[in-house]
C-alpha cells in the first residue's frame, strides 16, 4: 500500500478516560469477554468431573455418579475441549485485541459494524456447538480435534466455521486498524501490544487455512452426506498445520499482558521492548513449520519431514526463553525497587496479594514445567514414550490451562470490573482462586505426567479400564484430588465474576494504564510486515509442501464409517 | 539493537542447550537406531482382503526375529487365533530376547498402539500401515493399549504381549 505523504491535519485521536470506557468500547469488549467467560464456565466445570471419572477409586466409591449437564464422559470431554480451548480462548482473544488496539492506538477501529458481525458469528457458533453437544451426545463426541472417520453432525462443523470466521474478521480489523495508524503516524513504532497482536493475527490467518480446508472440503461435506469418503491421514496433516500455531495464538495474548501490562502492575518497567518484538516475530514466523511434531507417531509422514519440523520446533522455543529472561529481569528490577535484597529476595517482594499480578506470576511459574515438558514432547524419540499418554494433557494443563487461561483470568480481574464500572466483588476470593488454580494445575500436571509414564492413555474413561496397574491407579486417583482443588477454584472464579457483574458495592479504584507508545529504539526493520509475513509464507511452504505431497499421494478415498454403528449400547 | 550482556549470556546458554538437544536426537537416531514410524504401505479398504495385513497373526522369520500382523477395530485388537479366541483381548506370545516388528492396520477409525514399558507408540490410521520394531528383553506380560480415542468403548480396548 502507498503511504500518503501528507499527514492529516487533525488525527482521529480518541480521548479515553483511564477508569471508564466509551460506550462502543464497553459494549464490544464487554460482549466478547463476558461471552468468553460464559463458555469457560461450562467447559471448565466439566474438567474436575472428568478427573473424577478417570480415577478408579472414585468409580469404585460412587459407581452411579454422573457428570452434570454432559452426562456421557466423551460428550463432557468434547465440551471441555471445544468450549475451553476453542470458544473461550478465541472469543476472549478477539475482545482483548479490540480493547488493547483501541486503547494503545487511541483510535477507532477500522470497522465497528464488522467487529459486531464477527462477534455475532462467534456467538451463533457457540450456541450451535452447545446445541449439538446437548442434543446429539454420541455423534458429536468427536473431541476438539475431530479426527475423521469419526464424523459429527453438520451443526458441529458449522459452529466451528462461524467461530473461525469471527476470528478472521477480528484479524482483518486489527491489522487494517494498525495499518491506518501507521499511515497517520509515519516514523513511529507500533505500541508493543499492537505489534504483538498484528503478528498473532497474521499467524492465525495463515495457519487457519489448514483447518478451514479440512472442515469445508473434507468433513462438512462428509457430514452432510455429499461425499461418502474421507482421508484420515490427510485430515490429520491439515489439522496440525493449524494445531500448533493455535497454541501460540492462545499464548501471544497472554504474553501481551505479561509484557505490556504486568511490568507496570508489578511496579516496574519492561526490561527490553525491542527484544520483546523480536520474540513476537519469531513466534509468528516459526509457529507454522513445527506442526509435524504432533504427528511423530503417524505412519503417513516420513522421518525426513519429522526431522525438519523438529529442528524448527527447537527454534520456536527460543522466544519463550527470551521471554523468561526479559520478564524475569523486569520482575527482578520491580522486586528490588520494592525492597527485595539478595539473590532471591526480589521474588518475595512481588505483589503476591494483588489478584491480577498473582494470577500472572503463578501462570509464569506453571509455564516453567509446562514449557520444559513441551521440549520433551518435541524431542522426536522421547515423544514415543509420552505420545497419546496422559503426560500430554498433564503438559497442556500447565500451558493452555496455566500460562494462557490463568493470565486471561488475571486480565479479567481488572477488565471485567472496568467493563462493569464497579470494583471486583472480592479480592480475597480472587486470590484464593488464583492460588487454588496454581496448586491444582501443578498437581494435575504432575499426576497426569506420572500416570502417562506408567502407560495411562489420554482421552479415555480410565476409571473403568480393565488393564491398569497399581502405579497407574495411584496417579489417576491423585489427579482426582487435583480435580477437587480445581473445582473449588472454578467455583470461586465464577461466583466472583457473576457478583462483580451484578455490581460490587465498591467503586472502581484502579486499572492498569495501557501504553500508547512504542520504544523509539526498536529498529524500524521489525515493522516491515510485508517482509515478515513473506518469510512466514516461504518457511511454511518449504516445511509443509513435502508433507502435503506425501499425504495427498497417500489419499485412498477411505470409506466413511459413521461414528457409532447402530445398536452399540452406551456404557 | 542493544542486547544486555546478561541476556547475551542467557541466549548463548539457551543456544548451547538446544544444540545439545539436537545432537542427542541425532545420536539417538544414528548411534542407537531409534526410529520413528514412516510410510510403509497404503491400503485401500476395498481391496484390503488380498493384502498380507488382512490376516492377523505371528510370523517367525528365524534367528529370534518375528513379524506380528494385527488389526484394530472398535474396540478390540486382533492378533490371530494363536493369541486367543475372537472377542477376548489378544495375548501375543513371544520368546524373550526376540526382535519383533509389528504391522498394525485399522478397519474403521483412528486407533492407538502402545506397549507398556517399551518404545513403541503408533497412530493406527485407516488407509495406512503402521509399523514399528521393538526388542523384548524382559520376561513378563505387557499391556498393548489403544491410546487414540476411538468411540464409546475406547477405554476397554487392549491386549498384551506375553514375553516368555
Amino acid at each position: 500500500m502507498q503511504l500518503s505523504k501528507e499527514t492529516p491535519a487533525v488525527l482521529p485521536v480518541l480521548e479515553l478516560p483511564r477508569l471508564a470506557m466509551l460506550r462502543d468500547e464497553r459494549f464490544l469488549v464487554g460482549a466478547h469477554i463476558i461471552t468468553a467467560f460464559a463458555a469457560l464456565s461450562i467447559g471448565a466445570l466439566m474438567g474436575p468431573f472428568q478427573a473424577f471419572h478417570r480415577a478408579p477409586a472414585f468409580v469404585e466409591a460412587f459407581p452411579d455418579a454422573t457428570i452434570p449437564v454432559f452426562s456421557y464422559y466423551y460428550q463432557a470431554l468434547t465440551a471441555h475441549g471445544t468450549l475451553n480451548a476453542l470458544f473461550f480462548t478465541f472469543i476472549f482473544i478477539s475482545g482483548f485485541s479490540y480493547f488493547m488496539v483501541g486503547r494503545s492506538l487511541r483510535r477507532k477501529l477500522w470497522s465497528l459494524p464488522l467487529a459486531w458481525a464477527g462477534f455475532g458469528a462467534m456467538l451463533v457458533g457457540l450456541l450451535m456447538m452447545l446445541f449439538v453437544l446437548v442434543t446429539e451426545p454420541q455423534r458429536s463426541s468427536v473431541l476438539y480435534t475431530f479426527y475423521p472417520p469419526l464424523i459429527a453432525p453438520p451443526t458441529f462443523y458449522l459452529g466451528l466455521v462461524l467461530l473461525v470466521l469471527g476470528c478472521w474478521i477480528t484479524a482483518a480489523n486489527v491489522i487494517v486498524t494498525a495499518n491506518l495508524w501507521r499511515k497517520e503516524h509515519p516514523g513511529e513504532r507500533l505500541p508493543l501490544a499492537v505489534f504483538a497482536a498484528v503478528a498473532n493475527h497474521w499467524m492465525f490467518i495463515v495457519s487457519s487455512i489448514g483447518v478451514a480446508v479440512e472442515v469445508v472440503f473434507l468433513l462438512l461435506p462428509a457430514s452432510l452426506g455429499i461425499i461418502d469418503r474421507t482421508d484420515p491421514q490427510l485430515s490429520r496433516v491439515l489439522f496440525w498445520f493449524f494445531g500448533h500455531p493455535l497454541v501460540y495464538y492462545w499464548l501471544v495474548p497472554a504474553y501481551i499482558s505479561i509484557y505490556t501490562v504486568l511490568p507496570q502492575q508489578a511496579g516496574g518497567k519492561l526490561f527490553s521492548d525491542p527484544l520483546a518484538r523480536v520474540a513476537f516475530l519469531m513466534l509468528m514466523i516459526l509457529a507454522l513449520p513445527t506442526g509435524v511434531h504432533h504427528l511423530f507417531a503417524d505412519p503417513g509422514v516420513s522421518e525426513v519431514n519429522k526431522a525438519i519440523h523438529t529442528f524448527f520446533t527447537l527454534l520456536v522455543s527460543i522466544p519463550s526463553f527470551m521471554t523468561a529472561f526479559n520478564i524475569g529481569a523486569t520482575l527482578e528490577r520491580a522486586g528490588r525497587a520494592r525492597g527485595g535484597k539478595g539473590l532471591f529476595g526480589w521474588m518475595f517482594t512481588q505483589k503476591w496479594t494483588d489478584p491480577s499480578v498473582a494470577a500472572q506470576l503463578v501462570a509464569l511459574i506453571l509455564f516453567i514445567s509446562g514449557g520444559i515438558s513441551g521440549i520433551i514432547n518435541a524431542s522426536a524419540q522421547l515423544n514415543i514414550t509420552v505420545h497419546n499418554t496422559s503426560w500430554v494433557p498433564g503438559h497442556f494443563h500447565q500451558t493452555v490451562g496455566g500460562i494462557v487461561a490463568l493470565t486471561y483470568i488475571g486480565i479479567a480481574y481488572w477488565l471485567i470490573p472496568m467493563i462493569r464500572g464497579r470494583a471486583l466483588f472480592s479480592k480475597k476470593m480472587a486470590l484464593a482462586q488464583v492460588y487454588t488454580w496454581g496448586l491444582g494445575m501443578m498437581l494435575f500436571g504432575h499426576t497426569m505426567a506420572e500416570a502417562g509414564l506408567a502407560g495411562v492413555p489420554r482421552r479415555s474413561l480410565t476409571g473403568i479400564s480393565p488393564f491398569l496397574d497399581e502405579a497407574s491407579k495411584y496417579w489417576l486417583n491423585g489427579a482426582a484430588i487435583s480435580g477437587v482443588i480445581l473445582l473449588i477454584s472454578v467455583t470461586l472464579l465464577f461466583t466472583n465474576l457473576v457478583l462483580t457483574l451484578a455490581g460490587s458495592p465498591k467503586p472502581l479504584a484502579d486499572v492498569p494504564e495501557i501504553q500508547t507508545k512504542g520504544d523509539p529504539r526498536s529498529p524500524m526493520l521489525l515493522e516491515r510486515w510485508g517482509l515478515w509475513v513473506g518469510i512466514l509464507a516461504v518457511l511454511t511452504l518449504v516445511a509443509w509442501a513435502p508433507v502435503f505431497a506425501e499425504a495427498i499421494s497417500a489419499t485412498q478415498g477411505f470409506q466413511i464409517l459413521r461414528f457409532l454403528p447402530t445398536g452399540v449400547p452406551m456404557p | 539493537m542493544h542486547i544486555d550482556r546478561y541476556e547475551r549470556a542467557w541466549l548463548t546458554a539457551v543456544g548451547i542447550a538446544l544444540g545439545a538437544f539436537a545432537a542427542a536426537m541425532a545420536a539417538g537416531f544414528i548411534l542407537f537406531g531409534i526410529r520413528l514410524p514412516s510410510p510403509v504401505a497404503r491400503i485401500n479398504p476395498n481391496t484390503f482382503a488380498g493384502t498380507p495385513y488382512a490376516n492377523p497373526g505371528i510370523k517367525s522369520l528365524g534367528g529370534g526375529r518375528y513379524e506380528v500382523f494385527m488389526t484394530a477395530k472398535m474396540w478390540s485388537f486382533d492378533a490371530g487365533r494363536d493369541s486367543g479366541p475372537v472377542g477376548v483381548p489378544p495375548r501375543v506370545k513371544i520368546p524373550r530376547g526376540s526382535e519383533v516388528t509389528f504391522y498394525v492396520t485399522s478397519l474403521d477409525v483412528d486407533h492407538g498402539f502402545y506397549i507398556e514399558g517399551h518404545a513403541i507408540n503408533l497412530e493406527v490410521i485407516p488407509g495406512q500401515v503402521a509399523r514399528a520394531t521393538v526388542t523384548f528383553m524382559q520376561a513378563g506380560e505387557f499391556n498393548i493399549i489403544c491410546n487414540q480415542y476411538c468411540g464409546v468403548g475406547h477405554q476397554v480396548m487392549y491386549g498384551s504381549v506375553v514375553v516368555q
